[in-house]
């Protein structure tokens, strides 16, 4: 359960912070450019920066108001946060860096206990070991696994992948899944749309200092499209599938995608287990029947739900029993008369499917 | 060679008086450290330069200005001597204070500059995981700090050995209670016959100093790797 609800005012080097939003969904992400007042918002969130004016409330309880006069400083707040760089302590163990947090609460507000996160996370092994001596993703695993042995109310990631490479971001990606799924709360604040679409569909739009919409992804973006953020977007199909087989000698594999089957590049995971693949909503094309005699194999099926226009293009949402978001150009929409309600196929080629963690 | 008594009294007198100063400015230095690096207030820049005047003054100078505030006629000596009955009037008490004032700005240098260098980021990953303001300091901010205020102590230390001008202004040089190592070669070197005396002190100063800054050397390697910083 999750009630934040915030209404702020800041002056932040040179340009004013205005940010009003209310979060209800447990886990969302914050997208905006640098610069944007991204890590603004999260230190006010945390109470790490306090606002020239405003209020803010979690789950009822008011961490600020300047009406009030009240201000709640970041250690009576039980709100975590994960830091880009990690920011362990370099003359702490390993270990007692995971307790920190743990070692400061009363043995009910405990929700893990240190054996199970070790293992959620696999640092097992780095437990002896200083800070200086890990790698980059392997100090990333810690921060996270001391955050949560903190038990916080609400967790706050602050692009936690952006100082790890390509290969090493694939292999924390589904980390954060599984923290994810341990039912903390989460605010997950990145410049790369493809990781919070890969951990939640619900999205706060931050620009400039504002923030400019909120929702799930969609609406979010249908909400801020005059803005120059929507506009750059590199929007992703995000979607949980079933390996049903893997054919080694052809060099594919099939798999359920909700009522459909869909041919992917050769899985790492085996039959009958899931996956998360990921395909870019611009290499999705429309198409009013289904093509014969054409080398893209997948053709699902489906029937628009909304049409959103941008500047360049437009966004199509597609119920095809999972929900697919096509983008295209503004023109085609006109040519090919797409409306709501209208039937159309999805089309798309095995090899534009990529997993993102794999 | 085996030490006389005179040489023996100097050379720990030097070793206590250095070390009650340095004992004594270790704390002030830490508490003044973290407030100049971390805190803006009105007037911070005459605090600064107070600490520091030890540093740039002739050492008679403070050693006068503390005989005329501590010495027994001062307004300070006066009424510690009457509600206390404490006395730092030439004795060892006195010599301690005046190795502490000129030593203190020596010390605060490095400290403060560690308490700068320490990223307030690693404060907020501490006040973030539940530690209040003093737990963060005693937790993560002063033992990162820890090889500043080494270097600072033994830079203190040291001085404090050499500590002359300020100690004879102000408390005299008296055989058993104020003639530290450096005033003892002074008093040798103004006896007839004295030269012998004053280079059997030069050498016992030589070992002494030598010893300090090698005992610092093994210290803040082991500090160094204790905090992970190599």
């Amino acid at each position: 359960m999750l009630d934040l609800n915030i209404d702020i005012r800041l002056q932040r080097g040179s340009f004013p912070v205005e940010m009003a939003v209310r979060i209800t969904e447990p886990v969302s992400g914050v997208f905006g450019h640098s610069g944007s007042g991204k890590t603004t918002l999260l230190h006010c969130i945390a109470g790490l920066v306090k606002p020239d004016s405003g209020h803010m409330k979690l789950n009822g309880e008011i961490f600020f108001d300047v009406a009030k006069k009240q201000f709640t400083p970041p250690h009576k707040r039980h709100i975590g946060l994960v830091f880009q760089d990690a920011q362990l302590f370099p003359h702490l163990s390993v270990l007692n860096n995971l307790l920190y947090g743990y070692r400061r609460l009363k043995p009910t507000q405990r929700r893990f206990e240190l054996g199970p996160v070790v293992e959620l996370l696999e640092i097992g092994p780095l437990l002896e070991r200083r800070p200086g001596q890990l790698s980059g993703g392997e100090k990333q695993r810690v921060a996270l696994g001391r955050a949560l042995l903190y038990s916080p109310q609400l967790l706050l990631l602050d692009e936690p992948l952006a100082a790890l490479d390509g290969r090493l971001k694939r292999q924390i990606l589904p980390f954060l899944r599984r923290v994810r799924d341990v039912g903390i709360p989460m605010l997950y604040v990145s410049h790369a749309l493809d990781e919070i679409l890969y951990l939640t569909q619900t999205v706060t739009l931050v620009d400039h200092g504002q923030i400019v919409g909120h929702g799930s992804c969609l609406d979010a973006l249908a909400k801020a499209d005059s803005t120059e953020l929507a506009d750059g977007l590199d929007l992703r199909n995000v979607w949980e599938v079933t390996i049903l087989e893997n054919n080694r000698q052809h060099g594919f594999s099939v798999a359920a995608l909700g009522k459909q089957r869909i041919i992917l590049p050769p899985a790492l995971a085996s039959e009958g287990k899931t996956a998360i693949v990921s395909v870019r909503a611009a290499q999705i094309a429309l198409s009013r029947q289904r093509i014969e005699g054409i080398t893209i194999q997948n053709q699902l099926p489906g029937r628009i739900l909304r049409i959103i226009s941008r500047r360049h293009g437009a966004l199509v949402e597609i119920d095809a029993g999972v929900v697919v978001v096509a983008e295209v150009n503004g023109k085609t929409v006109g040519d090919l008369n797409l409306r709501e309600g209208d039937g159309v196929y999805c089309l798309i080629k095995a090899q534009s499917v990529e997993y993102p963690d794999g | 060679m085996t030490l006389t008594p005179e040489e023996i009294s100097a050379l720990y007198l030097s070793a206590k008086v250095s070390a009650w100063a340095t004992m004594l400015s270790c704390p002030l230095a830490i508490a003044m450290g973290w407030v100049l690096a971390r805190k803006q207030f009105f007037g911070k820049p005459l605090v600064d330069a107070l600490f520091h005047l030890p540093l740039v003054l002739p050492p008679p100078v403070p050693g006068y200005l503390l005989l005329m505030s501590f010495g027994n006629q001062g307004g300070i000596g006066r009424w510690l001597n009457e509600h206390w009955g404490f006395s730092l009037a030439f004795n060892w008490k006195g010599a301690t204070l005046a190795a502490a004032v000129m030593s203190f700005p020596l010390m605060l240098g490095p400290v403060r500059l560690s308490f700068k260098l320490i990223g307030s980021q690693l404060e907020d990953a501490a006040r973030t995981l539940g530690a209040n303001p003093w737990s963060v300091f005693f937790t993560v901010t002063l033992p990162l700090a820890l090889p500043g205020i080494l270097s600072g102590t033994l830079l203190a230390f040291s001085r404090s050995l050499g500590e002359f001008g300020a100690t004879i202004t102000f408390v005299g040089n008296i055989e058993g209670e104020t003639r530290t190592l450096p005033l003892a070669i002074y008093t040798a070197k103004n006896l007839p016959d004295g030269e012998d005396m004053a280079l059997r002190l030069i050498i016992l100063s030589l070992v002494l100093a030598f010893g300090a800054l090698l005992a610092n050397d093994w210290l803040a390697r082991h500090v160094e790797r204790r905090l992970g910083m190599k």
